[in-house]
């Protein structure tokens, strides 16, 4: 039995394990799935859009800044073609056009005058430069050869950085120079102007990845040279974009493109972590998500495990019940069954006994009436005795199949409302005077208003006086001369039902009698005290009734018959 | 008053031997059959008042030979003799003519008792017959 226990308790704990990991993996499986597919896509879809605007923002960039140059060399050629050389080195000329150039733009910090050797003709800025010769400057050969010239950053005569816009006009002696100095801040201001997030910036670097503006990020300054060029992509006129560690290791976002003929490279970049911060954001709100659902679903997914589980137990439970009474019913039906067929095929042979025996007796009395033998004879006498125990125990017999018999059908029943608090007491006046005889004493607490139970009154009386006189029995069995207590209780069980308590302090049952109380033929009386149909007659006649009957006990101690009967219609009505 | 005669129909030998020797010391005229068959034939040469009959009976049942009697000899009163479990064909009996019933193992007197009882409702049957028979000329009865 324990084994058997065991076994079910270990199986019932595999199965409960099973429900549990399959409440929780299932729906974990589309929430997984719902969560990563979205993420996948929405992070594709950030990532694109970052790069795409950051793509979109150096490209724009790149058309202001050519623009710029542009305007700025477009404004030098414009006074090349209005003025001669002439002109311009009277005196004042080239102050005046300065003024008129910077009204154009801020950026022009000075503007100067070169003839065909190199020699700064006129100048006006803040620099001491006329007179010096420049035939040997880089740029000046440039613009020599090529006509229109800008210049990348360099420190010159002034030894200060700076870039030029230099344009020539007319050919070989004849050839003048017309040349504006860019004021790097201006430039610097225009070119890091770009704002993306908190961490974007924008900053050209030439064709040997020397710095031509600063950045705000500090690092590399002007004229210095960026590390990283080596890293970027080499000329093209495309937009490239990529992520990149810089050499302090912050991953940055770069988008890099080539303006100016090529000859600079403008970068924009933006820390990683701020170009994808929505990245990160829907990173974070997935991971909670996620935390979340798997918290909701092992939550869930226990709570209703256990839900279940009660719930089943309950049901096996019930089921167990239910089994063990159908058994029982069924036990008691067969059993009725056989009992009555036997019990009626001995009633014939009985039949015939008892006709034998009023046979003899009536010979008998003919032989006395006709003195043939004589009544006081001892032999006789014996013979007498003898004869009077056959007819005893042949309507012994004949109780036994009758109450089998009883047992096996159903008697005709008038079923009719009935008053626990009507007809106990009734039945107990029955049993008082042997109750009292033997020291027991007898308590009823029935209350006035218990409802009742439809039932026949006559059938309702043999199992009450089945149950005193059991307890009266067992009391005796362990309390032979006083000490004795047979309580008789009645109540509601529950809105539908009443219950009817016999409780006794007599020997109690044993356990492993416990369950065969009410098979027909169990009795632990002693022969031919018993016929062992008592408590299974009972059964079956509260049984009919609609009712169930109970039974606990305590060797020793006593026991309890507990009887429930469903409550009659009427009386629901009234409650 | 008329000697009763009796007919006991049970399909045990020993048991209609010894109720017949018991009876015939009562006074009674007894005519014992083994069966519902021999017990109908008994009847076309037998004036029988009161048959006690045993439902249990192999081949004719007690509830068939009732019908019969009470076909062929209305007349004649039937007590059936039952075990238990065939009370319901004995409360179906009475619902066919059969007087009345007694429950094996039933005492001799118990039997004797109710087939007295039986008996003088025959006769009083018997007397109203000849009554009306003698009486009236215009309300011939026929042969029942």
């Amino acid at each position: 039995m324990d084994k058997k226990n065991v076994a079910e308790n270990n199986r019932a704990r595999r199965v409960k394990r099973n429900i549990l990991t399959n409440m929780i993996v299932i729906p974990l499986i589309p929430l997984f799935l719902a969560v990563g597919i979205s993420f996948y896509y929405f992070t594709t879809a950030l990532e694109n859009s970052s790069t795409h605007s950051l793509k979109r923002i150096v490209g724009d960039h790149r058309d202001m800044i050519e623009s710029f140059l542009m305007e700025r060399k477009s404004d030098l050629e414009m006074v090349t073609h209005l003025f001669d050389f002439e002109s311009i080195s009277r005196n004042q000329v080239i102050d005046d056009m300065f003024e008129v150039l910077k009204t154009k733009s801020g950026a022009f910090i000075d503007l100067g005058l070169f003839d065909s050797r190199g020699l700064h003709v006129k100048y006006s800025g803040q620099y001491q430069l006329t007179g010096k010769l420049y035939k040997d400057e880089f740029w000046f050969r440039e613009v020599m050869e090529k006509g229109r010239y800008i210049s990348d950053v360099f420190l010159g005569y002034r030894n200060v950085p700076h870039f030029i816009i230099a344009v020539k006009k007319g050919e070989g002696e004849n050839a003048w120079i017309l040349r504006a100095t860019i004021d790097t801040l201006y430039f610097d201001r225009l070119v890091s102007s770009v704002r993306i997030g908190s961490s974007g910036e924008a900053y050209i670097l030439n064709k040997n990845g020397i710095a031509q503006t600063g950045r705000r990020s500090g690092g590399v300054n002007v004229m210095e040279e960026d590390p990283e060029f080596s890293a970027f992509p080499s000329s093209d006129s495309t937009i490239h974009t990529f992520l990149k560690s810089d050499p302090q290791g912050v991953k940055y976002l770069y988008a890099t493109t080539w303006l100016k003929d090529l000859e600079w490279l403008l970068v924009v970049r933006q820390e990683k972590k701020d170009a994808f911060r929505f990245f990160y954001y829907a990173l974070y709100a997935s991971l909670v998500i996620m935390v979340l659902g798997i918290a909701i679903i092992v939550g869930m997914s226990f709570f209703m495990t256990e839900k279940l589980f009660t719930r089943m137990e309950q049901l096996g439970r019930d089921k167990k019940d239910l089994g063990n009474q159908l058994i029982r019913a069924t036990q008691l039906a067969e059993v009725g069954e056989m009992a009555a067929g036997f019990a009626h095929e001995i009633n014939n042979p009985l039949q015939i006994i008892k006709s034998e025996h009023a046979l003899i007796t009536s010979i008998f009395d003919d032989l006395f009436e006709n003195k043939k033998i004589d009544r006081e004879d001892e032999e006789i006498l014996e013979l007498q005795d003898s004869l009077s125990q056959i007819e005893l125990q042949v309507s012994r017999c004949s109780d036994i199949t009758r109450a089998i018999l009883k047992f096996g059908r159903k008697n005709e029943t008038r079923v009719q409302l009935l008053h626990p608090a009507e007809e106990i007491p009734e039945i107990l006046k029955m049993i008082e005077q042997k109750a009292s005889v033997e020291g027991i004493a007898v308590f009823q607490r029935i209350p006035e208003h218990l409802p009742g139970f439809m039932g026949d009154a006559s059938q309702f009386q043999q199992v009450m006086l089945n149950l005193f006189n059991n307890a009266i029995d067992a009391i005796m069995e362990q309390h032979p001369d006083a000490g004795g207590r047979l309580d008789i209780q009645g109540q509601l069980k529950d809105e539908k039902r009443v219950e009817i308590r016999v409780t006794d302090n007599g020997a109690g049952i044993q356990p492993e009698h416990i369950e065969k109380v009410f098979s027909p033929f169990f009795t632990t009386k002693p022969v031919g005290k018993g016929t062992g149909l008592g408590l299974s007659v009972c059964y079956g006649i509260i049984e009919s009734f609609g009712g169930t009957m109970d039974v606990t006990s305590r060797v020793n101690e006593g026991t309890t018959f507990i009887i429930t009967l469903p409550m009659a219609e009427a009386e629901m009505q009234d409650q | 008053m008329d000697k009763m005669k009796l007919m006991l129909v049970d399909d045990e030998e020993r048991y209609l031997l010894t109720t017949a020797k018991l009876m015939e010391k009562k006074g009674i005229e007894v005519v014992t059959a083994q069966s519902g068959s021999q017990a109908l034939d008994l009847l076309k040469t037998h004036d029988v008042h009161v048959v006690i009959l045993d439902i249990k009976m192999p081949g004719m049942d007690g509830f068939k030979t009732l019908r019969a009697i009470k076909t062929l000899y209305p007349p004649v009163e039937v007590i059936f003799l039952t075990g238990h479990a065939t009370m319901d064909s004995a409360v179906e009996g009475l619902q066919f003519g059969a007087f009345d019933y007694v429950m094996k193992p039933a005492d001799i007197d118990d039997i004797v008792n109710k087939a007295y009882e039986a008996f003088e409702k025959r006769l009083r049957l018997d007397e109203k017959i000849r009554g009306l028979t003698s009486g009236s000329e215009m309300d011939p009865y026929d042969d029942k």
